[in-house]
């Protein structure tokens, strides 16, 4: 495996463009020969490697990156890479549309051409070893090892090129920014070391002192907070409340303008615990943050991993270039009277911790949390976009998954 | 003493009040500066039961040790056999009844 250099940034040293103007995208699609609908996890996937989030990867991985980010946690080219992206597909499909290697494919999404794939193999993979390997259990109830194990039988690997961008919807058109245009705003702001936040969540305040604390930890101009937008389970925030919330923490004021971005970031959770982190790690790094944030149970699911096992595996890794903030849990102590540091704070026997579940679960009780545990803004806003958003609640529910509002439309394109 | 893990029942005005009425204030906890709970105590097996019976509660492990986001109308009713009963011990006729 080639010696590399880690920490070069973005990861690999060149952020990779697959954007094709519409038109030129137009005469790409008509070249191609066979077409195949994907569902909406494929075609963020898409994007995200189009737009370079993703960076150095320029499509679907092969059997040999597969199998070396499995086992290795590194793509065949010696960079590091955590969780595999594949394109799974049944053999009744490849039959039925005749694919085979060196097919130009014709993505469409939504009804539309969205993408083509340049097939450069098609393999299997044993996918109980997939799922050993990435999120260290072979439990079904794993949400990640459910997805691996509901992954058809075949993989196409090859180069994927997004021919029509497709259009980000209201709230969020306004969070979208790909790694080129976030690092120009960067640039722009002045901003030389900016830590990221990764978040599913509604801030606490615990939250907001999180992120405060990565911005001291790590000196930093800003925080970049990073919403992860994608597959929902019931209970969940909204994703519109998760974003827009994140935004009222600066117009309100707690964090002054000119330190704190929210953005979002297409991608459902794999729930990878401390592969999850190193994927993030490398994602954010893309989008030109110096450093990233790492706290308690970090992209972790359940009982499947130690509380802090994302701290711990950036010692056994080679440097990404970029920092790892590792930080313990804020909690409120009553004898401090203010939500404070548990890595500082002596009141251990006093301390009352409290976390998003617990919140999620006063305001379902129809209970307005305090404002030392929660802005009165946010829950303003939560509530707000419950009814906005969320059919009148601001988690999600069947109606949520069956009539949302979609994150991103296809436009119409003839070929 | 056998380990505990309290369901969280978020006290409101109109718990509060039956609370109150009832005599039963006392049980109610102050939390988080300004907010009261009603930590109705399960041991594991009940945990595991409720749990099962209604899969979107969440036994936090990681942070409160406490079962959340029971849905409101069950909770309801668990805070109606505290009123009735005047004890937090009702997990067991909660799920007999259920």
């Amino acid at each position: 495996m080639a010696d590399v250099n880690n920490a070069l940034s973005p990861h690999g040293g060149k952020l990779v463009d697959r954007v094709m103007e519409p038109e030129k995208g137009r005469k790409k699609a008509k070249e191609a020969k066979i077409k195949l609908p994907i569902d909406g996890s494929r075609a963020t996937e898409i994007m995200s490697i189009a737009y370079g989030f993703f960076s150095p990867l320029e499509g679907f991985m092969g059997s040999k990156d597969v199998d070396s980010v499995c086992k290795d946690m590194r793509l065949q080219s010696g960079y590091i890479w955590s969780i595999p992206i594949v394109f799974d597909i049944s053999e009744e499909e490849i039959k039925e549309k005749k694919i085979k290697v060196g097919d130009s494919i014709l993505l469409t999404y939504q009804g539309q051409p969205f993408a083509v794939l340049e097939l450069a193999e098609i393999f299997s993979y044993d996918k109980t070893l997939m799922a050993e390997k990435v999120y260290s259990t072979k439990d079904e109830k794993h949400p990640g090892v459910k997805r691996t194990y509901a992954y058809k039988d075949r993989f196409l690997g090859g180069k994927v090129t997004l021919i029509n961008p497709p259009r980000i919807n209201p709230p969020f058109d306004k969070y979208w920014y790909p790694p080129k245009v976030l690092r120009q705003k960067i640039a722009e702001l002045g901003w030389k070391r900016v830590v990221a936040h990764q978040t599913r969540n509604v801030p606490h305040t615990g939250h907001e002192w999180l992120m405060k604390g990565a911005w001291f930890a790590s000196n930093a101009d800003a925080v970049l907070v990073s919403c992860v937008v994608g597959e929902k389970r019931a209970g969940d925030y909204i994703d519109e409340a998760i974003v827009l919330t994140h935004e009222a923490l600066r117009k309100s004021g707690y964090f002054r303008e000119g330190t704190h971005l929210t953005s979002i970031l297409l991608w459902d959770m794999r729930y990878a615990g401390p592969r999850e982190a190193v994927f993030h790690a490398i994602v954010r790094k893309n989008l030109g943050c110096t450093h990233h944030m790492f706290g308690r149970d970090h992209a972790g699911v359940g009982t499947y991993y130690s509380p802090y096992a994302a701290h711990e595996i950036f010692s056994q890794i080679p440097d990404l270039g970029i920092g790892s903030v590792l930080t313990l849990e804020w909690w409120y102590c009553p004898v401090c009277g203010e939500v404070t540091y548990s890595g500082l704070c002596g009141h251990e026997k006093e301390q009352q911790a409290f976390s998003g579940t617990l919140i999620r679960s006063i305001i379902q009780d129809g209970v307005k949390p305090p404002r030392l545990i929660f802005r009165p803004e946010v829950f303003d806003l939560v509530m707000e976009s419950g009814d906005k958003y969320g059919f009148g609640s601001p988690f999600v529910a069947g109606e949520y998954l069956a009539k949302r509002n979609p994150v991103i439309t296809v436009p119409p394109m003839e070929v | 003493m056998a380990q505990t893990f309290p369901i969280n029942i978020w006290i409101n005005e109109e718990r509060l009040d039956k609370l109150q009425r009832a005599g039963l204030a006392h049980l109610a906890q102050e939390v988080f500066a300004g907010l009261k709970k009603l930590p109705v105590p399960t041991n594991e097996e009940q945990r595991d039961t409720i749990l099962r019976r209604f899969p979107t509660a969440k036994y936090d492990s990681a942070t409160t040790k406490s079962i959340e986001l029971l849905p409101r109308d069950i909770k309801d009713r668990i805070f109606t056999l505290v009123v009735e009963k005047k004890t937090l011990n009702v997990i067991d006729a909660f799920l007999a009844s259920t």
